[in-house]
Parts: C-alpha cells; sequence; structure tokens
C-alpha cells in the first residue's frame, strides 16, 4: 500500500486547489445538512408535545383541529371512556379545547398572516406538564387575558408581553404571559379562556378536540373500539404523535422534495469540482505515479491511493460544512404549515443522523468524483509516465 | 493569431479539464435558473391576477363567515358591476386521499359571470344550472381524477362531514391564467339546505366585478365602510393585493431559495476559478517566455481573462441550451397541469435567461482576476526557472 501520507501531503502542497474544491464540497455538505436539520426540526416542532400516553379525538373524517367541531356534551362521553386515566382528585386527566385562526399584521413587514388561537380550560397548565411560562402570569379564567407563545412573541402586533390585540372589532384580548413548550408548534399559538374564545368566534356550546392521557399506551386500542362503537358520537381517536406526523407530512415532504433536487444539482456541480481537481493532480504527478509502478505498487494500489485522496478531500470539505450548517441551529424561521395554513415557527435541528447522511454524500461525492482520475492513473504506461 | 484569440486556444489544451468545467458551469446555470424561474413563476401568479375583480372576507379570520346578504349590499356599491359568493368546502375523494384539490360551493350562474374567463360548453352550463346536485370541475381535476361528464362521484367532507354525491355536468377551461383548472366547482344550495339555522346562508367570500379597474380603491374602501358598523367586518381587496398576500406567507422559502441561488453562483466561481488557475500554474513557464519576449504583463493579464470569459461564455449558452427543454417541455408541463394552482405558468422567462448567461460571463471574469493577476505580476527570471 501507497502510505496514507503521501495524499495528505499532497493536499497540502496544491492549497489553493485543494481549498476551492473543498469549498465547493463544503456548501454542499451545508445544504444537504440544511435541508435534513430543518426536516428533523418540522418534526420535532409538531411532534414535540406529542406523548405517547396522550390522545386526541376530533370530529370524524375532519383531518385536523381547524376543521373538526362536535357538541360539548360529547367530551364528557369521551373522557367517561374506560382507559383514561385520573388525576389525584379522581377526575378524568383530559381538556377540551376550541382552535380558531385570526389573520394578524406582522411586525416589519406590512404582510400578515394566521396565527391559531386555541381556547383553553382553566386546568389546561396541570394536564400539559411541560409546558411553562417564563414571563408574566397565567391568564385568569373567564377574562379577556391570554398567554401567547414564545415563537410568536414579538413576530405579530400587540402579541407580546403587556401588548393587546384585537381578536374581533371591540374584543380586544392583553398578553399577560408568555409561554413556552420545549419548541413545540404550542409556542406558534395564543392560548386564552376557552367561553372567551367561544363566544367571541360564535361557537358557543362546541369545541374542537378533547386530548385525554391513557392510564397506559396499550390502553389506545380498547379506548378507540369503545369510542368508535359509538356512531352516534361520530368522532375518531388518535395517538398524539400519530396526529402530529399526519400533520407534519405535506410540509415535511415538501421540504425534502425541494432540498433533494437542489442537492442533486450542487452534487453533481461538486463532484465535476473535485474531478477537475484530481485531473489536475494526476498529470502534474505522472512522474511520482510512474516511479510508484516501477516500484512495484500495483495498479489497484494507485487506484486506492487516489481515491483515497479524493475522498479524503471531500470530507475534509465535508467536514467544514457540516460545522458551519450546526450554526444554523441559531436560526429560526417563520413558516406556513400547509395542514392549518398558519404560521409556525421552526428551528434548524442538528442531530447525529442529519450530519452523518450529509458526510456520508459527501465521502460518496468524493469517491465518484475521483474514480475516473484514479482508473486514469492506473492505466499510465510506467516507461512513458516517468519520461514525461 | 491576435492577443484575445491565445486566451481562447489555450482552453482546447487540456479537453477534459475544459469539458468538465464547461459541464460544471452549465450545471450551475441550469440549477440557477431552475431556481430563479420557480421564484418568478410563484410571483407572475399576482400579475395574472384579474385587475377589474375585488373579493371580500371576514376581517378576523377565513374560518369566520359572512351573511350571505352582504352580496346584495356589495351589488349595490357605486361601480360594481356582478358579484358572487363561495364557501370552502374542502372535501377529498376517497378513491384518491392523497389528491388535493379545491372544492368550492359557489352560485353557478353568478360565479361563471363573475370568472368569465371560464369557458364552458353552452349545454354544459345549462345542465349545470338545472342540476342541483351537479358540479363543474376544471379540465386538469377531470384529467388527474379520471372523470368525464356524465359521471357520478361522491366526496367526503372534512368541513362539512358526510358523504355528498355529485353528478359531473360539464368540465371547464380556462382561458386565462388567472383562473385554476383544478377546481371543484357545485351548487352552494346544496349544501346550504342541508345546514341548520346556525350555518345557514353564511358565505366565506364574496368576488366582486367593477367597471373601471383603477376605482377599485375607492370601492374596497367603500364596501368595507358598509360594514364597519355591523357584527361582522370585511376587509375587501383586489385579487391582485390578495394573491400577493397569498403568496408573503411563503416568503420563507423563496427567501431560503434566493440565498441557495446565490451559493450555486459561487459554486460556480469556485470551479471556474480553480480551472484558470490551474492553468496558470501550468504555463507558468510560457508566461515567462511570451514576457521575455516583450510582451507585457497587460497582454498576459488578458490572455487568463480572455480564457474565462470563454469559459464562461460557453458554461452559459450550454446551460441554457439545456435548460430550455427542461423548464418548457418537462417540468413546466408537469408543473402546469399537476400544481396548477401553485405554478399557473412555468416558463422560462427572458429576463431569466439574460440574467443566468450575464452572470455566467461575469463570473467567469470575475474568478480570473486572481489568476490573472498572479500570471501579470509574475517576475521573468522566476517563471523561466520554475521547475513543475
Amino acid at each position: 500500500m501507497i502510505p496514507i501520507s503521501y495524499n495528505v501531503r499532497n493536499l497540502a502542497v496544491r492549497k489553493t486547489t485543494t481549498l476551492a474544491s473543498g469549498i465547493g464540497l463544503a456548501l454542499v455538505v451545508f445544504v444537504v445538512a440544511a435541508v435534513l436539520m430543518l426536516n428533523n426540526g418540522i418534526a420535532q416542532t409538531l411532534g414535540r408535545s406529542a406523548d405517547p400516553n396522550n390522545l386526541v379525538v376530533i370530529r370524524k373524517g375532519s383531518e385536523n383541529e381547524l376543521a373538526s367541531t362536535f357538541e360539548e356534551p360529547s367530551v364528557g362521553l369521551v373522557l367517561a371512556t374506560p382507559g383514561v386515566a385520573r388525576t389525584e382528585d379522581g377526575r378524568p386527566n383530559g381538556v377540551s379545547e376550541s382552535l380558531v385562526v385570526v389573520l394578524l399584521d406582522k411586525v416589519g413587514t406590512d404582510g400578515f398572516s394566521n396565527v391559531q388561537v386555541r381556547g383553553v380550560p382553566d386546568n389546561v397548565l396541570q394536564f400539559r406538564k411541560n409546558v411553562h411560562l417564563i414571563a408574566g402570569r397565567a391568564a385568569r379564567p373567564g377574562t379577556d387575558e391570554v398567554i401567547v407563545g414564545k415563537g410568536i412573541r414579538g413576530r405579530f402586533k400587540g402579541v407580546d408581553l403587556g401588548q393587546s390585540f384585537e381578536l374581533r372589532k371591540n374584543r380586544s384580548v392583553t398578553v399577560v404571559g408568555i409561554f413556552e413548550d420545549g419548541g413545540s408548534s404550542f409556542e406558534s399559538e395564543v392560548w386564552g379562556d376557552q367561553n372567551t374564545i367561544r363566544t367571541t368566534f360564535g361557537r358557543e356550546g362546541l369545541v374542537s378536540s378533547v386530548r385525554a392521557r391513557l392510564e397506559s399506551p396499550t390502553k389506545f386500542d380498547g379506548f378507540r373500539a369503545s369510542l368508535e362503537s359509538n356512531r352516534q358520537l361520530n368522532l375518531e381517536a388518535m395517538r398524539e404523535d400519530q396526529y402530529y406526523d399526519k400533520q407534519s407530512n405535506g410540509l415535511r415532504i415538501f421540504i425534502t422534495a425541494l432540498g433533494l433536487i437542489i442537492a442533486f444539482f450542487f452534487g453533481v456541480g461538486a463532484v465535476i469540482g473535485a474531478m477537475i481537481t484530481m485531473y489536475a493532480a494526476i498529470s502534474s504527478r505522472q512522474r511520482e505515479i510512474g516511479t510508484l509502478r516501477a516500484l512495484g505498487f500495483s495498479k489497484f494500489s494507485i487506484i486506492i491511493s487516489f481515491l483515497f485522496e479524493s475522498i479524503l478531500l471531500a470530507l475534509a470539505g465535508g467536514a467544514v460544512g457540516a460545522l458551519a450548517s450546526i450554526a444554523l441551529s441559531f436560526v429560526r424561521i417563520s413558516m406556513l404549515n400547509f395542514a392549518t395554513w398558519s404560521e409556525i415557527v421552526i428551528a434548524f435541528e442538528p442531530d447525529a443522523k442529519s450530519i452523518g447522511i450529509a458526510l456520508f454524500v459527501a465521502g460518496f461525492m468524493g469517491l465518484v468524483g475521483g474514480l475516473f482520475p484514479a482508473v486514469r492513473a492506473a492505466r499510465m504506461n510506467p516507461v512513458q509516465a516517468m519520461r514525461a | 493569431m491576435n492577443i484575445a484569440s491565445i486566451g481562447m486556444r489555450n482552453i482546447w489544451r487540456n479537453k477534459t479539464r475544459t469539458a468538465l468545467t464547461v459541464l460544471g458551469g452549465s450545471v450551475a446555470v441550469i440549477a440557477f435558473i431552475l431556481l430563479r424561474t420557480v421564484i418568478w413563476a410563484w410571483n407572475v401568479q399576482i400579475e395574472y391576477a384579474a385587475k377589474d375583480r375585488l373579493a371580500t372576507r371576514h376581517k378576523v379570520s377565513f374560518i369566520l363567515q359572512m351573511p350571505k346578504r352582504y352580496v346584495e349590499e356589495i351589488r349595490q356599491v357605486p361601480g360594481v358591476t356582478q358579484a358572487t359568493w363561495a364557501n370552502w368546502f374542502g372535501a377529498r375523494d376517497p378513491r384518491h386521499p392523497d389528491e388535493f384539490f379545491a372544492t368550492l360551493a359557489v352560485d353557478p350562474e353568478s360565479f361563471l359571470a363573475v370568472y368569465n374567463e371560464a369557458s364552458v360548453k353552452p349545454e354544459d352550463k345549462e345542465r349545470w344550472l338545472q342540476d342541483r346536485r351537479g358540479a363543474m370541475i376544471g379540465d386538469v381535476l377531470a384529467r388527474k381524477l379520471g372523470l368525464k361528464v356524465g359521471d357520478k362521484i361522491t366526496l367526503q367532507g372534512t368541513i362539512y362531514p358526510g358523504d355528498w354525491e355529485f353528478n359531473i355536468d360539464g368540465i371547464y377551461l380556462a382561458t386565462q391564467k388567472s383562473l385554476d383548472r383544478s377546481q371543484f366547482l357545485f351548487h352552494w344550495d346544496y349544501v346550504n339546505e342541508s345546514l341548520n339555522d346556525r350555518r345557514k346562508n353564511q358565505v366565506g367570500w364574496i368576488v366582486s366585478r367593477v367597471s373601471k379597474p383603477e376605482q377599485s380603491p375607492n370601492i374596497t374602501a367603500a364596501i368595507d365602510k358598509i360594514f364597519d358598523e355591523k357584527d361582522v367586518q370585511t376587509t375587501t381587496m383586489s385579487e391582485q393585493a390578495m394573491n400577493n398576500s397569498f403568496m408573503a406567507m411563503f416568503s420563507a422559502i423563496l427567501k431560503a431559495l434566493d440565498i441557495v441561488s446565490i451559493i450555486i453562483l459561487l459554486i460556480m466561481m469556485l470551479i471556474l476559478g480553480n480551472t484558470i488557475a490551474m492553468g496558470v500554474r501550468e504555463r507558468t513557464r510560457e508566461y515567462g517566455v511570451l514576457k521575455a519576449l516583450g510582451f507585457s504583463s497587460g497582454h498576459v493579464g488578458t490572455f487568463v481573462i480572455g480564457e474565462a470569459l470563454t469559459v464562461g461564455v460557453l458554461s452559459g449558452a450550454l446551460g441554457l441550451l439545456l435548460s430550455y427543454p427542461i423548464v418548457e417541455l418537462g417540468m413546466g408541463r408537469f408543473l402546469e397541469e399537476n400544481f396548477g394552482s401553485w405554478f399557473p405558468y412555468f416558463r422560462l422567462s427572458a429576463s431569466t435567461a439574460v440574467v443566468a448567461v450575464v452572470l455566467s460571463v461575469a463570473i467567469g471574469a470575475l474568478s480570473s482576476i486572481i489568476p490573472a493577476r498572479q500570471a501579470a505580476r509574475l517576475p521573468v527570471i522566476d517563471a523561466l526557472r520554475r521547475v513543475e
């Protein structure tokens, strides 16, 4: 085998060329990693609040909470279904909520966008233990006070602590608290008193969904069977994670398709860049290659050596790109969720898998880019090569 | 042989490298053109909006509706010639659960009058007007769902629960791009008569036509003023402004595409710059000889820039040549037929083509600045002595 240090030194000697193709590869890895991290962010944001013990009940066929409405008396029946856990004081552990969407003006532009407003009952913070207030205080029940998620705080006019905005004419609500929920989509919502929200939107006596905690995840099938056997209710039950998975599907497919197309073009460009570099490396080292062959190194070890050099170059560039992409975790973007037509704030979420895939792509590009030049090097006639 | 042609001839000395560079450059140009075309196609919809149509919706939220009597009041506003209304029905075809299309409950007669770019056969129109369960569908949707006139179809309502049966009475074409060809239109009465008192006689949005488009700002203000003191306030805007605000919800994605298209240019610059720099390094001795013969530093620099410009022109030309069929025949047709509501018009615009080629040439020139200066500044003795 030709020693590895030979390749490392070669890359170090031809600094400019190595740098140029390395940066090209770094950019590709950066984009691939960014797309994967964004997808991961979408899945996390929409799935983070999912608890394996929790389930969502919505009207049959309505696909999401926003389109779902049903009569309040059904709530009691849902919560009385066997399998629902109880709180310490013996009541069923679940909440009914009313979800609406309002158009609010964005800060900084003259545009506007949809924001989800969730009418929640008094015990919502006991049910959702992960939700914490980070500023201000909880809204008093039965008032026009609301709390808002930290994701949309300050992104819309009037949506910040102490400010107020109109839900409809002469019905303004005041923001008294800011909450966080580990980056979940709740952080892009406004939470207000359920009755206030319902009367403001003319939805008295109606709810959008029921969320309940199960005694254990295994009770789900029994719960669903008994709920859906009551055809009069016309409701369907889903595990919370399953529900969120469905909600984020459209957005994820869109980002993946877009990302793949872009990554493909970038990849072709970078492979060509690596090829140019490797061809140049070979033509200027003809004599060396001839000498190596004359010394008795086989064709195979020449191929391996040049492939290794090309992969090394790609991985070095890729590592730089991957490091740069991790810096994206400080970036938050506001996007439209196709399932609800509302804005959600998504962060790029770096994880080992995204970085790993991006580096693998880099290595693969190095392999493809180095293959033809390496074969050409191996095919050289040693005598002619040394004479060059 | 004049000075400029030396630069051009130099690129033929290493054919593999030139071919690869031009290929790499043209891939970058194709990617750039595709991205710019997506951005362009997205924005062009705004321009295709009908100039003489206004849309009125509930001020607070798209999920809230307005009383139907508002239509009559809008018809009385001076300058409004016609008005129609629609409700978002939100149904899906159980046989094609993943196919998304707009299902609108409309008033057939006034709808066809306001959207007069819908072209419908007279006998189809007559049949639709008579048939309460009749549906009129766009030709694109008809092809996607495999429907023809005379078929029956059952849709599942997501917002209006239950199974709904329709007869396909006609298929419309669009004479202008302002009408989505994948809509499912049916009688508003059919839904309305099935609703309870609370949801009855409500409309999602009202579209009106004005006789003089230049008066639209006054008319929109006049319409909103009528309802300002009623329980449901409205927001009226031109179809163009409405499309604009809708597109603005995707601004994060468009911004990302913008950034990516710039990164592509950077990659292209690296590939080109690398090739040119390699050429200069290999020809160091030659440049030394030229200088020793009396060619000035300026001449040597010009050779290098001329070489880079040639590669830039070739990349731009090849890229444009290849992207034309991709956009016009492949992607454009596919997107217009399958995603017509997003990209009603996906074509390579002249401005995109010109910008791409100009940038490609400019990048060629830009990437050669450093190598050209190196070549120009080379001391003759060093250049001649250099062993490579």
